[in-house]
């Protein structure tokens, strides 16, 4: 059977401490101005008065149902056997409806291709040498974990069989391969 | 949610800008005169040449405005020269080439149009006389085409609609009145395309029977727009959620509501419909009048496009 890559972001590991986002332009050679990855955060008040962060990792997830690559009319943005939504630029025209389809935000317009770019899983260069994407390595908490959802024995698969985990907008049907681990510690006193 | 680091400035945008909201008014139009035109032509007594006036008017908006709409399009993509390989690689998933596969059945047919109502004053003599079997052929399978291109108008009107809401990314997109909505003011703006020229440009073979018919009509069909706009936003109230709140910022956020209420459903609709029904029969009759009420009705059609455009993408929950 073929992979099925997919990742999982742990909320409570996490610490918003933007290696991941820093590692992905490093790797991929993310022009100034745009980004595949941001990790953003909330200040939460829990009812009990005490704060907290929420971090939300901003990138693609990666959906099964992918509506980027239905809309798109010349199959320029295509979903490869593993799972991964890429683009090919060869095929594209720059109608931009991938981008406006997509319900998480994850596409942006390349100011050298003019061509939507987005996050691959770091298909091309890591993956292909046989590494795990950039933002999973350079994580110092571990926060993030990648693998074969196919493979009943992968960390990924391990991870999601022990942690609580939810996917983003998954009443719109898209089925995300991004599991996000939600904050289960509450809040600290200060 | 804020970033921590880096710019936020490629979130929360408008990835559709203005070229598209006139595409989407244009290629309404464009199958509005062209399936007002044909209806005008199927009446007893406009069947045969000389062509009343509106019926020569549609035959050039059709294929002039879906042109014009399709040159903003290529231009407003962000890899122009690219554009040729919309016209080779299809998906068949994708509203977009469904769009594409209509057009390129759609172009033609209204140009054939355009041949045959206008074949004594460009095909039977001067340089373009050698198109005139071309012109003869249209004419002598006018029916046929002209069935083939009503059902083609139909999807080409109403394609534009499910463009939008084929994204659930957009909660004011993804209704499933859209398409409809769309269709019905393209046709009105396609009515008063088609009288303004008729009555401009060709008054002399424009019959006053046929004005008031389309006149008439443009005040039915104004009727149904509106009620196809009360069904888009109680629809979105009755979803809950996200749908009601991006419904309720819709109608009373800013520039684009007032857009909405003083252009769309007041300038567009509520005036051309009350003056239908206040004005005194003369006046209302009158081609100046006539001239006037369309192109109020125009701007209302192209402020809709405008309107749903932008509070669509700017309204998400």
């Amino acid at each position: 059977m073929a992979k099925k890559y997919g990742m999982i972001h742990d909320n409570n590991l996490c610490i918003g401490c933007q290696a991941c986002s820093i590692a992905c332009r490093s790797e991929n050679l993310i022009p100034e101005s745009v980004y595949r990855l941001q990790v953003w955060v909330k200040e939460e008040e829990y009812p009990n008065g005490t704060l907290g962060y929420e971090y939300h990792r901003q990138s693609c997830v990666q959906c099964e149902n992918t509506p980027c690559v239905s809309v798109c009319p010349t199959k320029a943005s295509h979903i490869t056997e593993e799972g991964i939504v890429l683009v090919d630029v060869d095929l594209c025209v720059g109608c931009l409806y991938c981008v406006a389809a997509c319900p998480y935000q994850a596409r942006y317009v390349h100011p050298v291709t003019k061509a939507p770019d987005k996050c691959t899983f770091c298909h091309d260069t890591r993956l292909a040498r046989g590494e795990e994407p950039a933002c999973v390595t350079v994580c110092p908490t571990d926060a993030l974990i990648f693998g074969d959802l196919n493979d009943p024995k992968s960390k990924i698969n391990q991870a999601l069989s022990t942690r609580v985990t939810y996917r983003e907008k998954e009443k719109l049907g898209t089925n995300p391969k991004m599991f996000i681990v939600p904050n289960h510690k509450g809040g600290i006193n200060s | 949610m804020n970033q921590i680091w880096g710019s936020m400035e490629q979130y929360n945008t408008v990835v559709w800008h203005w070229p598209i909201a006139v595409y989407l008014f244009l290629a309404g139009l464009s199958a509005g005169a062209i399936i007002s035109a044909i209806v005008i032509k199927w009446m007893k007594g406009n069947d045969v040449s000389p062509w009343d006036g509106i019926i020569k008017a549609g035959a050039i908006l059709a294929p002039v405005t879906i042109g014009a709409g399709l040159l903003l399009l290529i231009t407003d993509l962000t890899r122009p020269l690219h554009f040729w390989k919309l016209l080779i690689h299809y998906n068949f998933g994708s509203v977009m080439t469904l769009g594409v596969l209509a057009l390129f059945a759609y172009f033609p047919v209204v140009i054939l149009f355009f041949m045959g109502v206008f074949k004594k004053e460009l095909f039977e003599t001067g340089a373009l006389k050698f198109l005139a079997p071309l012109a003869d052929l249209a004419l002598a399978y006018a029916k046929l085409i002209e069935s083939i291109t009503l059902i083609l108008a139909v999807g080409v009107g109403a394609y534009t609609g499910f463009l939008l809401s084929a994204m659930n990314s957009y909660p004011l997109f993804n209704t499933p009145v859209l398409p409809a909505l769309f269709l019905v003011s393209g046709i009105s703006a396609g009515i008063s395309a088609n009288l303004v020229v008729g009555l401009l440009f060709f008054n002399s073979s424009t019959k006053d029977g046929n004005v008031s018919y389309l006149h008439g009509l443009d005040v039915k069909v104004s009727f149904v727009e509106l009620f196809f706009l009360f069904i888009l936003f109680v629809g979105m109230f009755y979803q809950g959620g996200a749908a009601a709140h991006v419904a309720k910022m819709a109608l009373s956020t800013g520039g684009l509501s007032s857009l909405l209420w003083v252009g769309v459903i007041g300038l567009g609709l509520i005036v051309p419909i009350g003056l239908n029904f206040a004005l005194p029969h003369g006046v209302k009759h009158s081609h100046g009048f006539v001239i006037f009420n369309s192109l109020i009705v125009l701007v209302g059609v192209m402020s809709l496009r405008y309107y749903i455009l932008y509070a669509g993408q700017i309204f998400v929950g």
